[in-house]
């Protein structure tokens, strides 16, 4: 294992900012139109769905630590991966794993421009919201993981408030739309894997956490990450199910921001038109921490500086923003990448956990081996 | 220059150069507040009349009537755009009125134009207008100013008042994409010199099948959900009360008393659910506000009689009400909601739900209590 991380204490962080991380990871633009997707197939158990596809990520979440543990916290996703399969099919494997992040990303901004274009800005050129995103993220990415991580603090109080402006919802709220209980089993597993695009985002974990200062804490600030997520989709996913009625759910694109349309505040007619915008704010650690989880796995392969890496990055993000115009393309986009998503977030860690024991267990008893 | 300097200076750039993407000046905008829309006799054509209104700085801010006709409503609004001198800006809609005519033939076509534009906020008041809603608009009324915003006001306060229903579009949309639940929208009238809440409007997937008038709205909103507050205006048969009228003031046979601040919890049971049957319990908890004079409520069995007979009425009058609901087959109350909600696999489909309501039996148990009367015995 000789291809450690050597991280100065000046570039650690503290465990207990894991959670601002892990959420604001997670929320991104899923949050926008997750309960029109779940609703598809669970109908009414859509809450329950929620509650058990996060159960399988605070499962997910606990084998990804684990394995990061095996190696004593000073390796990343990548190092395993070279240690475990050699230097090129490691790469390989870096590689499927950077596109993803590079997809999720496109997925990300992508997906947060086409609600702008709707709602807000029906005539702009969306090339031009990009650049003016990008520059942004070129901005925080450039200022290091500290800004980053500072980033993510921020967002998470910048968007609390969103919370209790959805009080307002509550007068319009049926409860008879959240029963009966259970009735259709394989629906809420379906239901369960339409939350994939809307849960992922934790894997930041796999390769944030050399650099985490105190690594005994790590789980206990994740899985804290994790709940309070949980939290936060849960009340929507009730308040949506309260809120609409089932094929009026199912026809709203975006029932999040639909549901704010109802609110009208005194001094604020239409506050949906706010939080879009300020969503940028919701969207901005998404699109940082992708980038740099993409730029530690290149920094395995070529020596490049943060900022030519910033710039190339958006650039070719931007001329593949140009293929994908029409809402069904983002679509069929999303749906791939939830696809994809599922078997790298879900099903690999186990994987990799299983590989990475038997690979400890062998070396360990090589050198038994030897050592008489 | 430093690298962080220019990103700074782009970032300034980006952010004031926003305010030119799109830019929505308002002394160029015209802001409809209100539009009605009509059919025609053979449903092809809509009508649309928009209350239009337009802010100026230097004078008080104008309001303009402009009507358009054309196959779709998109298309009016082109037609009415090439009518006003600045640009059509929906945002600060506050009402659509929609013509008898229109409401008897289906509003989901209506319904679906204003849920598909981003524009337009879901808090949008929906109401019927007997008649023509260009004949209500272009009606010169003396003392309104603004029609537009009288009718979002004269709405509005009603609703909060519970002496009509909410009809917002969300409200609306929701009863319509939901298979076992039927909406209500109140109905307005011009009367002499002044615009009124005369009905309500009782619809089955989309369109108009009854009316009743606004002094049975409670009745509805009493079957339908608890109800924090509302007055009641009750006539109550005169046997058994210790009347004292040797003026012979009260001419009629009734006796008239007014009640508020309902407080009222609302419970469905399903007793029988092949018939089905149903057990609707009404609590509720009141104030005594008006009552004849010559009627003694000092003493505390006076107290329990009128009670006894209030609750008589209100079970009375609600049978009726339900009893219309059924017959029109507008299940604007909530049954089939809750039917198929606390039912598993139920089985049935739209259409045999609608002949189950039809045939549904409902027992009223109607539990209120007159807590207080004013400050004067």
């Amino acid at each position: 294992m000789n291809n450690r991380l050597e991280i100065k204490n000046n570039q650690m962080i503290n465990a207990s900012l894991l959670f601002f991380v892990i959420t604001s990871a997670q929320i991104g633009v899923g949050i926008h139109g997750f309960q029109n997707v779940v609703y598809d197939s669970a109908k009414q158990d859509s809450w329950i769905a929620v509650i058990v596809s996060f159960i399988f990520a605070h499962i997910v979440m606990f084998i990804m630590i684990k394995t990061l543990e095996l190696y004593g916290g000073t390796n990343d996703f990548y190092g395993i991966h070279i240690d475990i399969y050699g230097k090129y099919i490691g790469n390989f494997f870096n590689l499927i794993y950077m596109f993803y992040c590079t997809f999720a990303f496109f997925a990300v901004c992508k997906n947060y421009i086409e609600v702008i274009v709707t709602w807000v800005f029906p005539q702009i050129n969306s090339q031009f919201l990009y650049a003016t995103l990008f520059i942004i993220v070129i901005y925080a990415f450039t200022g290091g993981l500290r800004v980053i991580i500072g980033v993510s603090f921020f967002s998470f109080f910048f968007s609390i408030w969103v919370l209790p402006t959805l009080l307002f919802v509550l007068p319009y709220a049926n409860n008879n739309h959240l029963i009966p209980l259970l009735n259709d089993l394989m629906g809420i597993i379906k239901g369960t894997y339409a939350m994939t695009f809307t849960i992922v985002g934790f894997e930041i974990i796999y390769t944030l956490y050399p650099y985490v200062k105190e690594k005994k804490k790590v789980q206990k600030f994740a899985h804290l990450g994790l709940a309070g997520t949980m939290a936060g989709y849960l009340l929507l996913m009730l308040l949506a199910q309260a809120f609409f009625s089932g094929q009026q759910l199912t026809k709203t694109i975006w029932p999040t921001l639909s549901m704010f349309s109802i609110v009208r505040l005194p001094f604020f007619e239409r506050i949906e038109i706010f939080t879009i915008c300020s969503w940028m704010m919701i969207i901005l650690p998404n699109l940082c921490l992708y980038m740099w989880a993409t730029y530690r796995g290149l920094l395995r392969m070529v020596k490049i500086s943060p900022t030519k890496y910033a710039w190339i990055f958006s650039i070719l993000v931007i001329i593949a923003t140009l293929f994908v115009r029409s809402r069904a393309e983002i679509n069929m986009m999303n749906n791939i990448l939830s696809k994809f998503a599922f078997y790298l977030v879900f099903i690999y860690p186990f994987v990799l956990f299983l590989l990475a024991w038997l690979k400890k267990k062998m070396t360990k008893s090589k050198q038994q081996v030897k050592q008489p | 220059m430093k690298k962080p300097t220019l990103i700074i200076l782009i970032f300034c750039c980006t952010v004031l150069l926003v305010g030119c993407s799109e830019e929505r000046i308002l002394e160029r905008l015209s802001l409809p507040t209100l539009i009605g829309y009509d059919v025609n006799e053979e449903n092809t054509e809509i009508t649309t009349t928009a209350v239009i209104r337009q802010v100026s700085p230097e004078f008080e801010s104008r309001i303009e009537i402009q009507s358009a006709t054309a196959p779709t409503s998109k298309g009016t609004r082109i037609d009415t755009n090439l009518k006003t001198s600045r640009k059509l800006m929906a945002g600060q809609l506050r009402v659509i009125l929609l013509s008898e005519n229109l409401a008897k033939n289906g509003i989901e076509g209506a319904l679906h134009t204003t849920m598909m534009n981003s524009e337009i906020s879901t808090s949008v008041y929906l109401a019927v207008v007997e008649g023509d809603t260009k004949d209500l608009l272009e009606y010169q009324f003396p003392s309104i100013k603004d029609i537009g915003q009288h009718i979002f006001s004269l709405i509005d306060q009603n609703v909060d008042e519970r002496l009509t229903v909410s009809s917002t579009v969300h409200e609306v949309s929701r009863d319509l994409y939901s298979p076992y639940k039927n909406t209500v929208i109140p109905i307005i009238k011009r009367q002499e010199e002044s615009i009124m809440i005369k009905d309500v409007g009782l619809f089955h997937k989309g369109k108009l099948v009854g009316k009743l008038p606004s002094k049975d709205v409670f009745y509805i909103l009493l079957a339908r959900k608890d109800v924090e507050q509302g007055t009641l205006e009750l006539l109550l048969p005169k046997d058994g009360f210790d009347i004292d009228d040797s003026k012979q003031e009260l001419q009629i046979d009734k006796l008239p008393i007014a009640i508020d601040s309902l407080d009222s919890k609302r419970s469905i049971k399903i007793v029988n659910s092949d018939t089905p049957e149903f057990d609707l319990t009404i609590k509720a908890d009141c104030r005594l506000l008006e009552i004849h004079r010559s009627v003694e409520i000092s003493k505390m069995e006076d107290l329990k009689k009128i009670e006894e007979a209030v609750n008589k009425e209100i079970k009375k009058e609600l049978e009726r009400v339900i009893k219309y609901g059924q017959e029109v087959g507008s299940d604007v109350f909530g049954f089939g909601d809750y039917y198929f909600t606390h039912t598993r696999n139920p089985h049935i489909t739209e259409e045999e739900w609608s002949e189950k309501f039809k045939n549904m039996k409902v027992n009223i148990k109607t539990d209120i209590r007159v807590l207080r009367n004013g400050v004067f015995e």
